[in-house]
């Protein structure tokens, strides 16, 4: 009977990862279509659709924006959050464990109430830079992704090593530098990458806060999806899947993914 | 350096500031928005999306949204991050990753990779046809099956990676144990393993429950205005009605709903911890 | 009291276990008596804990049967053999209280709640921890958590208790106190019990026999005081206890007695060896004295100090020898007077305590 447990479990787990991988993998194909309808098999092999994307309006700056945003946002808020979490593990702050919900909590709530909340609040005080509010708007999107991984880093770091270091003949810094930070490094790493994905993916706060000539990706996608959907959007997404697993691949090479996915 | 305590505590500072000027103090607007109207204070919002029989089963239809998706994910989930768990070595890294990938693709592709798979010349209808199944493409998008699919598929990676991550410091001699006293697997699963894999339980579902109650993209996709979630009818007003009432109003409720969960969420994992 | 049922007796025979090429068991049989404790004696590796869990039904044998009280248990799932296990680190339920870890097995198979409880009481009384009963089982020390981990198993009256290494996380004085304690206890419940273990001493105080393993073999399976004095291999020599030990040559026979050369001088010892065959001679500290009598049936070496420990009730002198695997150990009750590191002694041992054997 535990036999028939574990294959049930073996069973749900294939299942899973098919279920998850088939709309991706759908995608692919489809990019590759002659024509210009969603058929699936589709038909004919041509490049044409990715040549397109060069063409379609509004696409390779949306591109850039969301690149962008998403790389200073994620920068920011490591930099903060990094900061934060070595004060709550260290620093004997009252009402840390508080703090730390606050700092993760734009997780757990609607992203679209947020996004209507920054509206609002940057109308009041009169800020109308579309850039500069998206910016400020992903910073606190990405936080809790930084957050989580980084604090749950340092939590496990014991601290004696940095002492240890330092009675081998390393300064504080040069024993934080060389020790702490390579240990944490899995942390940073899948925290960054947490936070940079979701802010390029992210759609419900983005709506609300960019205007006509300042689109980011995923907004600019709905648009093109709702106005001219043709194979183009599968072109751009089988490049932005590719992006993806190679950008996976690396951190797999710079702090191995089986690292990251012990946190 | 000679006092390593409160100084260093100051560090949290910046991003504790920025966060309650970016975040907290934009909510704590909106909230104080939904009760004030051009007359001054007013539950008006209020009273429109709860005394209104339309919004209420909006609320409704996404709470209802939110728990089968939970539900479903569970039933899927629970299993999958069990055998993931207990996968050795380079499989379990592999598996992982192939359980992560999906978490970094744009949900807007997903929904449209859907669309593709549901559409009445996509892959589902062309393969029951060519199985034999049935004899005429069947209409699968647009329907609430479809939609319950999509959630279900967004949001099941996280439901099985906190349970994962439970199950994998779960002593593996503990069924061993169970075993030589004399229980059989089913006593020991119900016992033994289920009790120890609850606070994952508890962390992935009130995770995926508070993001599929307020899900924005997926639903719009999937189903248009045929299902209306509370964030699609907040956006709306926002958006297209320019209704800020409604809008601050319902995203009170939003946030009403979000907090509830996450207080539950931990007043739970209190009961069940303790370890 | 909790006796077990009748049929105590384990048998096990021929069985072999690999794990891809490895031969982890091979052909092992060993038989167990009713109320006898057994312990399977060696190193990491030589296959007495994947012997322990094909007993347990944790682990299906290649080969071979394993019978208790006559009943063929073999491919039996484990929770169908009443076996009970006390593991290393007592995998005891976190998520339960003390009596609830108790009371486990019994609810499992059945029991009300209301008859397990008299059960539950009489085990915890049994182990002395019944003011713990309602404490979370994380809040125990190490000691306490090994006696709810062996009334837990016991309480479901198991014809046969298996136990792996149980004491190697308590300290040195627990330990000690711990091994008595429990060969005690379960003496009094009259159950069959085996032990895994790696510690030699833990083994002698509790067993009645000793099973010397190496890589999926034993080596030799006798009473604690057979296999120190009479070690059967040169293996459960150097595991059991210490030994001067000198490797040599053998020269000849001589009245019925083999003669070697070693670096230190002729020995003699009983035994059957071949003009020629390189051999390993061995002695027990205890049998090593400082000022031997120049006696036929004493074999005298020469050799200089190199260390002296003082273990309280004896002081072992270390010596300097020039070979390897050579070691020179004596005891004795107290250190002589001018005798310290770099002296020079004669040491005795009488000929019919030396030991022989082939040089690996």
């Amino acid at each position: 009977m535990r036999r028939l447990g574990i294959n049930f479990a073996w069973t749900a787990l294939i299942l899973t990862i098919v279920f998850l991988l088939l709309p991706i993998l759908v995608v692919i194909p489809v990019s590759f279509t002659e024509s210009s309808v969603f058929r699936f098999p589709p038909e004919g092999f041509s490049l044409q659709w990715y040549q397109r994307i060069r063409n379609v309006d509004g696409l390779l700056s949306a591109l850039g924006l969301s690149a962008q945003i998403a790389a200073l946002a994620t920068l920011i808020s490591l930099l903060l959050g990094t900061l934060c979490a070595i004060a709550l593990v260290r620093g004997a702050v009252p009402g840390a464990a508080a703090i730390t919900t606050f700092m993760v909590s734009p997780l757990m709530l609607p992203g679209l109430v947020f996004g209507i909340a920054m509206l609002q609040a940057l109308r009041e005080v009169g800020l109308r830079d579309a850039w500069t509010s998206l910016l400020i708007a992903h910073v606190v999107v990405t936080m809790p992704f930084v957050m989580r991984t980084v604090l749950s880093s340092l939590t496990l770091f014991d601290f004696a090593m940095v002492d240890a270091a330092r009675t081998l003949g390393c300064s504080y810094p040069a024993a934080l530098w060389r020790v702490l930070v390579p240990n944490i490094l899995p942390g940073f790493i899948s925290g960054a990458l947490f936070a940079f994905i979701a802010s390029f993916d992210n759609y419900p706060v983005s709506i609300f806060l960019v205007d006509v000539r300042t689109k980011t990706l995923p907004i600019q996608l709905l648009n093109y999806l709702e106005i001219s959907p043709d194979p183009t959007l599968a072109a751009v997404s089988t490049c932005l899947i590719v992006l993806t697993i190679l950008v996976l691949v690396l951190c797999d090479r710079l702090v191995g993914l089986r690292r990251m996915a012990s946190i | 350096m000679s006092t390593r305590r409160d100084p260093l505590g100051l560090l949290a500072l910046p991003g504790v500031a920025f966060l309650g000027l970016a975040f907290l103090a934009p909510l704590m607007l909106l909230l104080w928005s939904s009760i004030r109207g051009p007359d001054g204070f007013t539950l008006n919002g209020y009273w429109r999306v709860l005394g209104d029989e339309y919004y209420r089963g909006v609320i409704l239809a996404s709470l209802q949204l939110g728990l089968i998706t939970t539900f479903g994910a569970f039933v899927l989930g629970y299993p999958a991050a069990f055998a993931l768990a207990r996968a050795k070595g380079y499989w379990q890294v592999v598996l992982f990753a192939l359980i992560f990938l999906p978490l970094t693709v744009s949900i807007i592709v997903k929904s449209f990779g859907w669309g593709i798979i549901l559409r009445r010349d996509g892959i589902l209808n062309w393969l029951m046809l060519n199985l034999g199944l049935i004899e005429r493409p069947v209409r699968m998008i647009f329907t609430e099956g479809a939609l319950y699919a999509g959630m279900i598929n967004v949001f099941l990676p996280f439901m099985v990676l906190p349970i994962y991550s439970v199950v994998r410091m779960m002593d593996a001699r503990l069924p061993d144990a169970a075993a030589t006293l004399g229980a059989s697997p089913w006593y020991s699963f119900t016992r033994v393993t289920l009790p120890l894999s609850l606070p994952g339980i508890i962390a992935g579902s009130s995770l995926v429950f508070s993001l599929a109650v307020a899900a924005y993209v997926t639903p719009s996709l999937l189903m248009g205005d045929r299902y209306m979630t509370m964030s699609m009818v907040m956006a709306k007003a926002f958006l297209n009605l320019r209704d800020w009432q409604l809008g601050a109003a319902m995203a009170a409720v939003m946030l009403a709903v979000a907090a509830f969960i996450v207080v539950g969420a931990s007043l739970l994992q209190r009961r069940v911890g303790g370890r | 009291m909790m006796h077990p049922p009748a049929g105590g007796h384990l048998a096990i025979e021929g069985i072999s276990k690999r794990f891809g090429a490895a031969v982890v068991l091979e052909a092992l049989s060993i038989s167990v008596a009713k109320g006898e404790f057994v312990s399977l004696l060696g190193p990491s590796g030589c296959g007495k804990t994947t012997l322990l869990r094909c007993v347990a039904g944790l682990l299906l044998p290649d080969a071979g049967t394993i019978r208790v009280g006559g009943a063929e248990i073999t491919r039996l799932p484990a929770h169908m053999r009443n076996v009970g296990v006390v593991f290393q680190n007592y995998a005891l339920f976190p998520h339960l209280t003390v009596a609830a870890n108790i009371a486990f097995g019994l609810r499992a198979q059945g029991t009300s709640k209301a008859a397990a409880a008299p059960r539950v009481a009489e085990a915890l009384a049994l182990v002395r921890m019944s003011e713990h009963a309602n404490k979370p089982v994380t809040a125990l020390s190490g000691g306490q958590q090994q006696r709810v981990a062996v009334a837990r198993a016991l309480v479901v009256r198991p014809s046969l208790l298996l136990l792996d290494e149980p004491f190697s996380a308590l300290d040195r004085k627990l330990r000690e106190t711990m091994q008595v304690e429990l060969k005690h206890l379960l003496r009094e419940v009259g159950i069959t019990a085996i032990f895994v273990t790696h510690d030699q001493e833990e083994a002698l105080v509790v067993s009645d026999r000793i099973a010397v393993m190496n890589a999926g073999r034993i080596e030799q399976l006798a009473d604690p005081a057979t296999l120190y004095q009479r070690p059967a291999t040169l293996y459960a020599l150097d595991f059991v206890g210490q030994s001067t030990r000198l490797s040599g040559r053998v020269l000849g026979m001589e009245d019925g007695v083999v003669v070697v050369q070693t670096a230190l001088g002729v020995v003699r010892a009983p035994g059957s060896f071949a003009a020629g065959s390189p051999v390993v001679i061995a002695a027990r500290p205890e049998a090593v004295s400082l000022a031997p009598a120049d006696a036929p049936g004493v074999n005298r070496i020469a050799a200089r100090v190199s260390e002296i420990s003082f273990l309280g009730s004896r002081t072992q002198l270390h010596l300097a020898l020039a070979d390897e695997g050579d070691r020179g150990i004596a005891e004795l009750p107290r250190l002589p007077d001018g005798v310290g590191p770099g002296s020079s002694v004669t040491l005795g041992f009488a000929v019919a305590d030396t030991m022989l054997y082939p040089a690996a």
